[in-house]
């Protein structure tokens, strides 16, 4: 019994070495401090966030995360969007564990599907920062220029 | 003719002169609301106070206007408020209006944005009718609907508003005593914005300090009556949650029956963030 136990702990803890430990975001569409705060205070009420720190004057917000939470990036993005704002940049920090990566085909990490659309590095190990490239998480005129062929619901586009 | 040449030229004059001022900008005005809604979940709450002097006597009028704002989508902000006046000697309530905005363009940029709303204004007031002048915020019973449009780009926020009015009988019994071809009206404005400061952002702790000028107008398409007014506001928003907005209507040129155009206003707003 102790066996299996020890197995799932191990089998999770693996897991959740592919986790996202950060996310960083840039908001559009704004310039004021009250603008920014209502961005701010809408972030920390996601359960999964454990902490944000906002910078005035380059509109950025650092977020980090409660230990072994799903981070939902859609949640975060439609957090901005319901402030009234809009995402033109969306970074995460995250933690692989040997991924290979082949060219064209999703990899599910966890609770998220990536489909990488540049292979420079096709062994991920510790921690990366991605890009993503889908709509609402770009700016209109970057997802213009992204010729990426449309992608299955679920599915993030992103970059290293 | 001539004095409406030389108020446009006026009013140019002040925007240019806040267009090649540097610095940021806000775009959250005090007479007239922006295409902007508030955030999705907040609940926000104001009290307008107008301290207006009648034009043919000494008296001062004073309306305390008490509004809750709530924003219930991205797209979507409602309010409901409630009019009080001493205008008839005893300080009553007199009546209240609803109001609706929908957001139907946001293209977002840094630091700019363009964004368009329709909004919709339904009002009820009880008190006499005493003057040509259409007001749905505090005179007239009857409805505005109106489109805005506002620009922020990174040194000014510009915000202009074209909507319908159409007043018609107060309650108590006080008919609209003008007629029903004069019971109608455009009214327009012309809002301009700047950050005063802090010249640079640190801290949500820092206190803000906006200068804004408001031009509103309105156009009566039975009499062919107008006036045209202008606002300028100095606004405070404190720890970026509660908001002091500080100004003065004047009225520029006009030839409708108004009673008290000209007056102070203080407002004080503040805003409850992820209420819901």
């Amino acid at each position: 019994m102790k066996i299996i136990y020890l197995f799932i702990a191990i089998t999770f803890s693996l897991a959740l070495n592919a986790q996202v430990t950060k996310v960083n975001l840039k908001a559009s569409g704004l310039t004021c401090s009250m603008c920014s705060n209502s961005i701010n205070k809408a972030l920390k009420t996601l359960d999964f966030v454990e902490n944000v720190v906002a910078d005035l004057k380059t509109y950025t917000f650092e977020i980090s995360f409660k230990p072994n939470s799903l981070v939902d990036f859609d949640k975060i993005k439609n957090k901005v969007e319901g402030a009234g704002f809009s995402v033109s940049e969306f970074t995460a920090l995250i933690n692989f564990n040997n991924l290979h990566l082949k060219i064209d085909e999703p990899v599910t990490i966890y609770n998220k599907t990536f489909l990488f659309v540049n292979l420079h590095e096709p062994l991920l190990n510790g921690l990366k920062e991605i890009k993503i490239l889908n709509k609402g998480f770009v700016s209109p005129k970057e997802f213009r220029k992204n010729k990426y062929p449309a992608l299955l619901p679920g599915t993030f586009q992103v970059t290293i | 003719m001539s004095l409406i040449i030389s108020l446009r030229k006026i009013k140019c004059s002040i925007v240019l002169v806040l267009f090649s001022l540097s610095g940021h900008s806000q775009e959250l005005f005090s007479l007239t609301e922006p295409a902007s809604n508030r955030p999705a979940g907040s609940i926000g709450f104001r009290i307008d106070n107008s301290i207006m002097d009648e034009i043919n006597s000494s008296r001062i009028n004073y309306h305390l206007i008490p509004e809750l704002m709530v924003g219930v989508s991205k797209k979507i902000t409602i309010a409901a408020n409630v009019f009080f006046s001493n205008r008839t000697e005893v300080f009553r309530k007199e009546g209240g209006s609803i109001y609706a905005k929908y957001r139907f363009v946001s293209h977002d940029g840094v630091q700019k944005h363009f964004r368009m709303a329709a909004f919709s204004r339904i009002s009820f007031n009880n008190s006499d009718i005493h003057q040509e002048e259409i007001e749905m915020y505090g005179h007239n019973t009857g409805f505005e609907i109106g489109i805005i449009a506002t620009k922020l780009a990174r040194k000014v926020a510009i915000s202009s508003e074209v909507s319908f009015v159409k007043a018609t009988d107060n309650g108590n019994k006080n008919k609209f005593i003008y007629g029903n071809v004069n019971s109608k009206a455009v009214d327009h404005s012309l809002s301009v914005g700047k950050l005063w400061l802090p010249k640079e952002y640190s801290t949500y702790r820092q206190t803000n300090i906006n200068c804004m000028v408001e031009f509103l107008n309105q156009l009566n398409t039975g009499s062919g009556k107008y006036y045209m007014d202008v606002a300028p506001v100095v606004q405070v928003i404190i720890k970026s949650q509660s908001r002091i907005d500080i100004g003065y209507r004047k009225e520029i040129s006009s030839n409708m029956i108004r009673t008290a155009p000209n007056g102070f206003f203080i407002r004080l707003e503040h805003t409850f963030f992820n209420v819901f």
